[in-house]
């Protein structure tokens, strides 16, 4: 066992001498949750509006009937306005006319423009800035009404306006979402979802590539060595199994108790959670041993571990949530160890599930593992022998 | 044997080696191609963002007027135009169920009391349920109950407002469809801007392309330290020719197989997914490039700093990782501002503005500013390697 562990420890360490491993183990992953879970807020918006036009009361009372909307509202020139909705980093542009301000001061109907991006919730957007527009107007609409049912003075217009505006409370609207999604992602933390699928991806992606060590140790003659000393072929091949795994494991880890430390990021029921890394790595180890041993060429095994991880990782979920996946989509996204991770980490962390709650995904990781493994330990073997 | 020869022979040499070597194949096309299928495949669904018609159940108290209201808004929004919105009158009870079976995407239930809860000050509450299936419809049939619930607020404090005034009791009545009616009306003009926003699967192809030439071209010069390391860069300068020849054909080499795989890419794209134009071969071609140049000139400044060649792997992982994925490989970061700017910058980036030029008519003229920030990309990467220590007898 010693000498299996000695060979592990060695993986590891050789791992852990590769300097790009600083950016793509350590701050990489870390800079993914970060960035991607910056975008996962519950109260996003409802999307975005360029508005250019000169200052004036219009644009003033217009914002901030968008921005109450849910709406991100970026002032703009005329230019940027259109380049902005040309390239869709706005779903709508609003132009505002001098002359608009001049009508609406004046309490008259005002003419703006609206430019709608080519994407198709620019309709939304585009509905979202009229009904806005819309309330802009209802103060002027309320003076000019009273105006008209004989009351002269502007000035107590306004003042009986500001104590209705006090004693009258605006109805409201409450909003229950209770579809499927958004049932599905209630309790979710801003992080945690982007923390366990960056999890997987990485987790798998790192064994994958951890591949090249194994391909260097063949090459440079390192597992000749390993032979030619008092070591037996499974005792050879249980350390580089047992050194894939801790690859797989420390990147795991790391991201789990480095996320859970900077954004919070609830993984659920620790023992459950860390049991799911365990056998999720040991498929990653079992794939990673098998690339090692078929291919001969450093950069091609770095180019098929980082194209392998990043596709098995889309389908599996670990790039768009499986929610979103039609049904044969999701069929096929089990084919994939990331889709089992997935829904285990979906059940200890969003419905506080425990270890028996996960076992079926577990049961089916572990039959991934058991297949992986002694197919990548049958071709060491038969590499080793040829070594020999 | 000319200089010309002498390259020639460097280049077709160096080309050879690589075209047949694996890792080439699997960074300049296996890889991105495999990614792009996968994504148009798995991410397609997660897109799709459609106009559908909704059913909306809605429930409002017996005999109160100003509820509804809402219906008849509800019905005058889909009479306009567009949007289809087929309005139920149901019973508060019945709003749930339909909502969960399916038979209703969305439910609204108006309170008891509505009118007078509204009138007395106490702001009551609308209750808006969203189901399954609804797309983008669920933000536009709440925004349309909000903004009326708005203009229901705003005629009850008019009313309000005229009780203290003393706004007889008949013309009370009248004041809050007033404010609606007379409050300034928007006349909305259509305008147009260019269409230079690629659809999602041209985004993919050009994203995937983008990020993978970043690999591809650092086959060519980034050789060179390995050669420096292998020593047989010494012996190269050491042959009867200007020592830049060396340089040059690095150059060339990285130069052809990027041209080779962005040709390939954005071919196979164009021709294996629904819906990719990217429009004017010409524009594109220019394109394509001015983004090998811009990509190649920035290996020569990775083969000024790397000692060894780990350490230029290791930079240019991540100088592709993190320019393809700010580019917009994966996803769009929609960022204004000086973020914006900067990001605009990434030769990544503006490759991708302007095959959005290009897909939407724009001519070679039309790529001024694309062009712009990928020749004085290029300008720059190729100055600053210039005149960065070591390895300058090279350059």
């Amino acid at each position: 066992m010693r000498s299996v562990l000695a060979i592990a420890e060695a993986e590891l360490k050789r791992f852990n001498a590769d300097k790009s491993n600083i950016f793509f183990v350590f701050i990489f992953p870390l800079a993914l949750v970060f960035l991607l879970g910056s975008q996962f807020t519950p109260s996003g918006t409802a999307g975005t509006v360029a508005v250019t036009g000169p200052e004036s009361g219009l644009r003033v009372a217009l914002i901030e009937q968008m921005e109450t909307a849910g709406l991100e509202v970026t002032l703009t020139d005329e230019d940027g306005m259109r380049r902005q909705v040309a390239r869709g980093t706005a779903d709508v542009g609003v132009t505002i006319p001098e002359s608009a301000a001049e009508d609406f001061a004046a309490g008259t109907d005002f003419a703006l423009e609206l430019v709608s991006a080519s994407q198709s919730d620019a309709v939304a957007v585009a509905q979202l800035v009229r009904d806005a527009t819309a309330a802009a107007t209802l103060r002027e609409g309320q003076v000019i009404a009273l105006r008209g049912a004989g009351i002269d003075s502007d000035a107590d217009i306004v003042r009986a306006l500001e104590r209705a505006e006090d004693s009258v409370a605006p109805a409201r609207l409450v909003v229950r979402n209770q579809s499927g999604l958004a049932r599905e992602f209630r309790g979710l933390g801003q992080f945690d979802l982007t923390a366990s699928t960056t999890l997987l991806l990485f987790t798998f992606l790192t064994a994958l590539t951890g591949a090249v060590t194994l391909i260097q140790a063949r090459r440079d003659g390192v597992v000749k060595r390993i032979m030619a000393s008092p070591v037996s072929a499974t005792q050879a091949i249980a350390g580089q199994g047992l050194g894939r795994l801790a690859i797989a494991l420390f990147q795991g880890l790391y991201i789990m108790l480095a996320s859970w430390l900077i954004f919070g990021v609830s993984w659920g029921d620790p023992v459950a959670a860390s049991v799911l890394l365990l056998v999720f790595s040991l498929v990653a180890a079992g794939v990673s041993m098998i690339v090692g041993v078929l291919v001969d060429n450093e950069s091609l095994g770095l180019g098929l571990g980082i194209g392998a991880s990043l596709v098995v990782g889309a389908i599996g979920g670990a790039m768009v949530p499986l929610e979103f996946f039609s049904d044969t989509m999701r069929r096929v996204a089990h084919f994939t160890p990331h889709a089992w991770g997935y829904e285990a980490f979906a059940e200890l962390q969003r419905r506080s599930g425990g270890l028996f709650d996960i076992l079926p995904e577990l049961g089916v990781l572990l039959a991934m593992a058991v297949v992986t493994l002694a197919l990548g330990s049958w071709l060491l073997r038969r590499s080793l022998e040829r070594a020999m | 044997m000319t200089n010309l020869s002498k390259l020639l022979a460097m280049v077709r040499y160096d080309l050879r080696q690589r075209l047949t070597d694996g890792s080439v194949l699997a960074f300049a096309v296996v890889v991105p191609l495999a990614l792009m299928w996968v994504m148009d495949v798995v991410f397609s669904d997660a897109t799709d963002v459609e106009l559908q018609p909704i059913t909306v159940a809605v429930a409002t108290p017996a005999d109160d007027q100003l509820a509804a209201v809402i219906p008849e808004v509800l019905r005058a929004v889909s009479a306009d135009g567009e949007l289809q919105i087929e309005v139920r009158e149901v019973t508060p009870t019945e709003v749930p169920d339909l909502v969960a079976d399916g038979s209703a995407g969305m439910g609204v239930v108006v309170p008891p009391d509505f009118s007078t809860a509204l009138i007395a000050g106490d702001g009551p509450e609308v209750e808006v349920t969203i189901g399954d299936n609804t797309g983008i419809m669920d933000q536009i049939v709440g925004s349309v109950v909000r903004a009326t619930l708005a203009q229901l607020t705003a005629g009850t404090q008019a009313a309000t407002a005229g009780v203290e005034l003393g706004v007889s009791p008949d013309q009370l009545a009248a004041l809050g469809q007033a404010v609606v009616d007379e409050a300034p009306q928007v006349q909305w003009r259509e305008g147009q801007a260019a269409s230079e926003q690629l659809g999602f699967q041209e985004s993919i192809v050009a994203g995937q392309a983008g990020m993978f030439l970043l690999f591809t071209v650092g086959f060519g010069v980034l050789a060179m330290v390995r050669e420096r390391e292998q020593g047989t860069m010494a012996r190269l300068l050491s042959m009867p020719m200007p020592p830049w020849l060396v340089t040059a054909a690095k150059g060339a080499v990285s130069f052809l197989l990027g041209l080779i795989s962005m040709t390939v890419l954005l071919t196979a794209g164009s021709v294996l997914f629904d819906g990719v134009d990217f429009g004017a071969p010409v524009a594109v071609g220019v394109l394509i490039l001015l983004v090998v140049a811009a990509t190649t000139s920035l290996m020569f400044i990775i083969t000024k700093v790397a000692r060894t060649a780990e350490q230029a792997g290791i930079a240019q992982s991540i100088v592709a990782v993190v320019l393809g994925m700010s580019g917009g490989a994966f996803f769009q970061i929609n960022a204004t501002g000086l973020v914006g700017t900067i990001l605009a910058l990434n030769p990544v980036k503006a490759f991708i503005d302007g095959l959005g030029v290009t897909s939407g008519g724009g001519r070679v003229g039309d790529l001024g500013t694309v062009a712009l920030i990928l020749g004085a990309f290029t300008a720059l990467c190729l100055v600053c390697a210039w005149l960065l220590p070591d390895r300058k007898d090279a350059l």
